[in-house]
C-alpha cells in the first residue's frame, strides 16, 4: 500500500507542467552560471599566479635583508569551491606581508593590485545562492496543493477510507514529493560537478568531492525544510488559494526580506570606538617605548651622534618610521636600507652599524609578538564578536542556515579564510627564523650589497593547504544538526495537524 | 465600463488575503528603512562635516605659511557631499570611495619635494566585509525585488482564474470589446497595489521628514516625486506581465509557476551573472604592479635630470629653472598614470552596466540611484568635480604667483616661488554640487528602455488577450 502510494505521488508530480519547469530552469539556471562563475575563477588564479610570481621576483631583486622585508608578499589562491559557494574568498585580501616587523592578521590584507575594487558594487553569483532561491521556491510550489489540493477534489477522504494509518499517507507524500524534487537538483549539480571537472585549470581532490558530497546533502536538507513548510501550510489552510498566497509571502519574507531586515536592524555595540581608541593607545605605548630604548641606545653606544643610518653616505636610499593604523591596531617600526657601495669613510662605521642592526631585529620581532598577544584578542572582539551575532540572527532563516553549512563545507566561511593568516603567522616565524640563522640581522647584507648580497635562495616558498574534509564537516555540523532538527520538528508539526484535522 | 471591471477588480482584491500581506510586508520594509536612516544619516553628515573643516584648517595653515607650501601640499582630501536620499539608493556606496586626495606626496630629497597629485584612493572594506553579505533594505531593494514580486502575485490569476470559473466568458456575453476588459483589469491591480505601496511611502515619508536630524529640501522633494513615479512605472511592467502570461495560459498555477521562474531569471540572477560575464572581459592583470611601474617612470625621469644637472654648466636661476621643471613633469606624469587607471577601472563598470541593463530590476536602480544622486553615476560626477577643482587650484597658484614681483615664477621649487602667505579666504573652496537637470540626462537613456519594456509588453498581453480563446 505504502509503495501504491508513493508511486501515485512520483506520478502525479512528474506529469506536471511545474516539475517540467523546474528541471529546465534548474539546468538553466545552474549551468550556465557555473561556466560563468568557472571563468571569473580561472580569472583570480591566474591573477594568483602573477602575483606570487611577481612577488617572487620583486624579493629576490631585492640586494639588502631590511629592503626584502618589505616585499616579503604571501598570496591567497582562490578555492575552487568558491563556485558553489563564493562566502568570503573573494570579499577578504589576498596579500598580506610577512616580514619580521609584525605579526600578520585578516586587518592587515590587502587585494592584489590588478582587481579592480569597483567591481564590489555589482551582486556576486554562486551555485549555492541560486539554489537558496530556486529551490525553496520550488518546494513550495510542489507543495501548496499537497493536502489543500485533496481536500478540494475529495480524493482525500477517498484514500482514508483504505486501512491506512495517516501517518503513512503523510509519509507517502513526503517521500513522493521528495523523491521528484531530488531530481532536478542532482541533475543540475552533477552537470556543474561536470563541467568543474573538464575545466584544465581546476582540480579537485577526493577531499573536495566529499565536500560536495555534503554540499549536496544539505541541499537536499534544505529543499525538505521548505516543502515541509509548505506542507504545514497546505494543512492548515486547507485551500489551494490561500495555501499558495500564504507560501509565496512566507517565501519573500524568508528569503527576501528577513536576512536584509534583521541585519539592518542590529546596531554595533557603541563601546567599540573607545575599545579600539584606548587598545591602539596600550599598543603604540609599547612602541613608543621601544622607540625610545632604540634612541637611547643609539646616543649611548660609542659611534658619536644619533642618526640611526650611522652617517652611512654611500649609494643607495634609506628610510625609517614608526607608524601605525588605529583601525586595525596595526603598529610597526620599518627601517628599510639600500645601498650598493660606500666611499672608503664609510667603513670603520660598518661594525657599529652591524652592532645596532643585530639589536633592532631581535627587538622589533619580539615587540611585534607582545603587541600582538594585545592585538589579537581586542580584533576579536572588536570585529569578529559582532559579525558572528550578526550570523547567529541570520540563522534563525533557514536560508542563513543553509548559507552558512554550504560555507563551512566549502572552506569559503570566516574560519577558512582566517586558516590561511594562521599559516602566514606560521610562515613569518619561519622567516624570523631564516633571518636568525642566516644572522641577518646582525650582517652587512641586512643594509648593503656591497661585498655579498642577500641569499633568498633558503629561504622554503610559502604555500597555504586548505584544511581537510573531516575540519569542514566538523564545523559544519551544528548548522547541519539544527537543519536535520528543524526538518524533524516541522514533520512532527505536520503529522499532529493532519492526524487531527477532519476530512 | 473600464471603470466597472476596474472597480469590481479593486473590490476583489481588497477583501483578499495577499492584499493584506502585501500592506504588512510593505510597511514593515519601509520602517525598516526609515528608522536605519534615521540612525545612519546624522551619523553620516557629522563625519563629513568634521573630515570638511579638518581639511579646511589644514588648507588654511599651509595657505598662511606661503604659497610655495601651499602649491607643494595640495589642496588636501576632497570629500563627498552625502546625498539626503541615500534611503531610497544605496547604490554599492559602501564600495565607493568618499573622498579623493588632492594632496599626494611621494618623495623628499634634500633641496627638492615632490608636488601633490590627484589621486583615487579605493575603499578597502576588509574590516566591513567580515559581516555577512546584506543587501541594503532601500527603496530600491523594496522597489526593485518586493513590489515586482507583490505585483506578479496580484495579476498572475487575473484572467486565468475568471476563465477557470467561467466569470470570463459571463463577461465577454456582454457587448465589452476585449481591451475594455484587459485595461479595467490593470487599472484595477494597479489602484489595489498602489493603496499599500503609497501607504507605506507616506508612513516612510512621514517618519524620516518629522525627525529633526534630517532635513529634506524642496529639490529632494521633487526627486522624491520623480522616483515615486519611476516606480509606478516599473510595477506597471510587472502588472502587465502578469497580465499578458495570465491571458495566454489556461490554469493558474501553471501561470504562477511560468511568472515566478521569469522573475527569479530576470530579477534576481540576471544581475548577478550578466556582471561577472562583463567583469570577465578584463585582463588577468598587469605582470607587474602598478606602483613599481609609477616607481619606474619616476625613475627615469629623476635619472634624466640628475645627469642633466651634472653636465650641464647652469647659472643659479637656470637651475632652479630645471628642477622646477623636473618637479612639475614629475606630478604630471604620476598624475597621469593614475587617471589612466581609474579610466581603465571605470570603463570597465560602465561595461558591465550597460550589460546588466537586460535586466529590467537593474534599470530601476539605476534609475532609482540617479535621482537620489548616490551610486557609481553620482561617483563620476563627484570625480569630475573634483578634476575641475584641482585644475581651478592649479590656476590659482600660478596666478598668485605672477601677482608677486619678487618671485622668479618658477613653479616647482621653493627658490622659484612666491614665499609670502597667502589669505585663507581667497584660496577657492571645493563644492560638491548636486544637479538635477545632469541627473536627468543620464536618466533618460533608462527612463525610455523601461518605458519601451512597458509598451512592448502592453501590446503583448493585448494580442495575447484579443487572441485568446475563452
Amino acid at each position: 500500500m505504502m509503495m501504491t502510494l508513493i508511486r501515485r505521488e512520483i506520478l502525479d508530480n512528474l506529469m506536471t507542467f511545474r516539475f517540467a519547469a523546474a528541471v529546465f530552469i534548474m539546468l538553466l539556471l545552474v549551468v550556465a552560471n557555473t561556466a560563468v562563475l568557472i571563468q571569473d575563477y580561472e580569472r583570480r588564479l591566474a591573477g594568483h599566479n602573477t602575483a606570487v610570481k611577481m612577488h617572487q621576483r620583486q624579493l629576490h631583486e631585492k640586494k639588502t635583508y631590511s629592503a626584502g622585508m618589505e616585499k616579503l608578499l604571501v598570496d591567497r589562491p582562490p578555492n575552487p569551491l568558491s563556485i558553489l559557494n563564493a562566502g568570503f574568498d573573494k570579499r577578504l585580501g589576498n596579500e598580506v606581508l610577512a616580514s619580521h616587523g609584525y605579526v600578520p592578521s585578516l586587518w592587515d590584507a590587502n587585494m592584489h593590485g590588478s582587481d579592480n575594487p569597483f567591481m564590489d558594487m555589482f551582486a556576486s553569483m554562486n551555485i549555492v545562492f541560486i539554489l537558496e532561491v530556486v529551490l525553496s521556491l520550488l518546494a513550495l510550489i510542489f507543495a501548496y496543493d499537497a493536502f489543500a489540493g485533496e481536500y478540494e477534489n475529495g480524493t482525500l477522504r477517498l484514500v482514508l477510507t483504505h486501512p491506512i494509518g495517516r501517518g503513512y499517507i503523510l509519509f507517502a507524500k513526503y517521500i513522493g514529493a521528495m523523491l521528484c524534487l531530488i531530481v532536478p537538483l542532482l541533475i543540475s549539480l552533477l552537470l556543474a560537478v561536470i563541467l568543474l571537472m573538464m575545466s584544465t585549470s581546476i582540480s579537485l581532490s577526493t577531499d573536495d568531492f566529499l565536500r560536495i558530497g555534503g554540499i549536496i546533502f544539505a541541499s537536499i536538507a534544505y529543499l525538505s525544510v521548505f516543502y515541509l513548510i509548505g506542507l504545514l501550510i497546505s494543512a492548515a489552510t486547507r485551500r489551494t488559494s490561500t495555501a499558495l498566497m500564504l507560501s509565496m509571502f512566507v517565501w519573500g519574507f524568508l528569503v527576501l526580506v528577513y536576512p536584509n531586515v534583521i541585519l539592518a536592524m542590529i546596531t554595533r555595540p557603541d563601546a567599540w570606538q573607545a575599545h579600539t581608541a584606548s587598545t591602539f593607545n596600550k599598543i603604540e605605548q609599547i612602541w613608543e617605548e621601544f622607540d625610545r630604548e632604540r634612541k637611547h641606545l643609539l646616543a649611548t653606544d660609542d659611534f658619536p651622534g644619533e642618526d640611526w643610518g650611522f652617517e652611512l653616505r654611500g649609494w643607495g636610499s634609506r628610510y625609517a618610521y614608526l607608524w601605525g593604523n588605529p583601525r586595525s591596531l596595526l603598529y610597526t617600526y620599518e627601517s628599510v636600507m639600500e645601498f650598493h657601495g660606500f666611499g672608503e669613510k664609510d667603513e670603520h662605521k660598518m661594525p657599529h652599524a652591524q652592532n645596532h642592526f643585530r639589536f633592532l631585529g631581535s627587538e622589533v620581532i619580539s615587540t611585534a609578538d607582545r603587541t600582538w598577544l594585545i592585538r589579537k584578542p581586542a580584533l576579536e572582539n572588536i570585529y569578529i564578536q559582532p559579525a558572528n551575532v550578526k550570523r547567529t540572527w541570520l540563522k534563525l532563516s533557514p536560508v542563513g542556515l543553509y548559507d552558512a553549512t554550504t560555507q563551512a563545507l566549502a572552506g569559503t566561511d570566516l574560519r577558512g579564510i582566517r586558516d590561511f593568516f594562521d599559516t602566514a603567522r606560521q610562515y613569518r616565524q619561519q622567516v624570523v627564523d631564516y633571518l636568525y640563522d642566516k644572522e641577518a640581522f646582525g650582517s652587512r647584507q641586512w643594509f648593503s650589497s656591497d661585498k655579498e648580497a642577500a641569499d633568498w635562495s633558503g629561504l622554503s616558498q610559502f604555500s597555504f593547504q586548505r584544511v581537510n574534509a573531516i575540519t569542514n564537516a566538523k564545523r559544519a555540523l551544528p548548522d547541519v544538526s539544527l537543519l536535520l532538527t528543524i526538518n524533524i520538528a516541522l514533520f512532527i508539526l505536520i503529522f499532529l495537524i493532519f492526524v487531527k484535522s477532519e476530512v | 465600463m473600464i471603470w466597472h471591471i476596474a472597480k469590481r477588480e479593486l473590490y476583489d482584491n481588497l477583501n483578499s488575503l495577499r492584499f493584506a500581506l502585501a500592506t504588512m510586508l510593505l510597511l514593515g520594509l519601509m520602517l525598516t528603512n526609515a528608522i536605519t536612516h534615521l540612525r545612519e544619516h546624522p551619523e553620516r553628515v557629522q563625519k563629513y562635516r568634521d573630515a570638511v573643516a579638518k581639511h579646511q584648517s589644514l588648507l588654511t595653515s599651509h595657505a598662511e605659511n606661503s604659497l610655495y607650501e601651499l602649491a607643494q601640499q595640495g589642496p588636501g582630501r576632497l570629500y563627498k557631499q552625502p546625498s539626503p536620499l541615500r534611503f531610497c539608493a544605496e547604490g554599492g556606496e559602501t564600495f565607493l570611495s568618499d573622498h579623493a586626495e588632492g594632496g599626494y606626496h611621494r618623495w623628499s630629497t634634500d633641496t627638492l619635494k615632490s608636488f601633490w597629485i590627484l589621486v583615487y584612493p579605493s575603499v578597502t572594506p576588509n574590516v566591513d566585509n567580515v559581516h555577512p553579505e546584506v543587501t541594503k533594505v532601500d527603496w530600491s531593494f523594496i522597489i526593485g525585488y518586493v513590489l515586482s514580486l507583490i505585483a506578479l502575485l496580484f495579476t498572475f490569476d487575473s484572467i486565468s482564474s475568471e476563465r477557470e470559473r467561467g466569470t470570463l466568458r459571463l463577461t465577454l456575453a456582454n457587448s465589452i470589446p476585449r481591451h475594455t476588459v484587459l485595461i479595467g483589469k490593470f487599472l484595477g491591480a494597479l489602484i489595489s497595489i498602489n493603496i499599500p505601496f503609497i501607504l507605506a511611502v507616506l508612513v516612510n515619508l512621514l517618519v524620516i521628514s518629522t525627525s529633526s536630524n534630517v532635513h529634506l529640501g524642496t529639490e529632494a522633494w521633487e526627486r522624491l516625486g520623480i522616483i515615486f513615479i519611476i516606480a509606478i512605472l516599473y510595477m506597471c511592467l510587472f502588472l502587465v506581465l502578469g497580465l499578458l502570461v495570465s491571458a495566454r495560459v489556461q490554469r493558474s498555477a501553471v501561470s504562477l509557476v511560468i511568472l515566478l521562474l521569469v522573475w527569479v531569471t530576470f530579477v534576481v540572477f540576471m544581475p548577478g551573472t550578466l556582471a561577472s560575464i562583463a567583469g570577465g572581459s578584463a585582463s588577468s592583470g598587469p605582470t607587474r604592479g602598478f606602483y613599481e611601474y609609477s616607481w619606474q617612470v619616476h625613475n627615469e625621469l629623476s635619472a634624466q635630470y640628475r645627469s642633466r644637472r651634472r653636465n650641464a654648466s647652469e647659472n643659479s636661476t637656470q637651475k632652479v629653472q630645471s628642477a622646477g621643471e623636473y618637479v612639475i613633469k614629475d606630478a604630471e606624469q604620476q598624475e597621469r598614470l593614475h587617471e589612466e587607471r581609474l579610466k581603465q577601472r571605470i570603463d570597465q563598470v560602465n561595461r558591465a552596466r550597460i550589460i546588466t541593463r537586460l535586466s529590467p530590476v537593474t534599470i530601476a536602480q539605476h534609475l532609482l540611484e540617479s535621482f537620489a544622486a548616490t551610486g557609481f553615476e553620482r561617483h563620476l560626477q563627484f570625480l569630475e568635480n573634483v578634476q575641475s577643482y584641482a585644475r581651478q587650484f592649479r590656476v590659482f597658484i600660478a596666478d598668485s604667483d605672477k601677482a608677486d614681483p619678487e618671485s622668479l615664477h618658477i613653479l616647482g621649487v621653493r627658490a622659484g616661488m612666491s614665499e609670502k602667505p597667502v589669505s585663507p579666504e581667497a584660496v577657492p573652496k571645493f563644492e560638491d554640487a548636486l544637479n538635477l537637470s545632469k541627473d536627468f540626462n543620464i536618466a533618460a537613456t533608462e527612463l525610455m528602455l523601461l518605458m519601451l519594456f512597458v509598451v512592448v509588453l502592453m501590446s503583448g498581453a493585448y494580442l495575447a488577450f484579443v487572441r485568446a480563446e475563452v
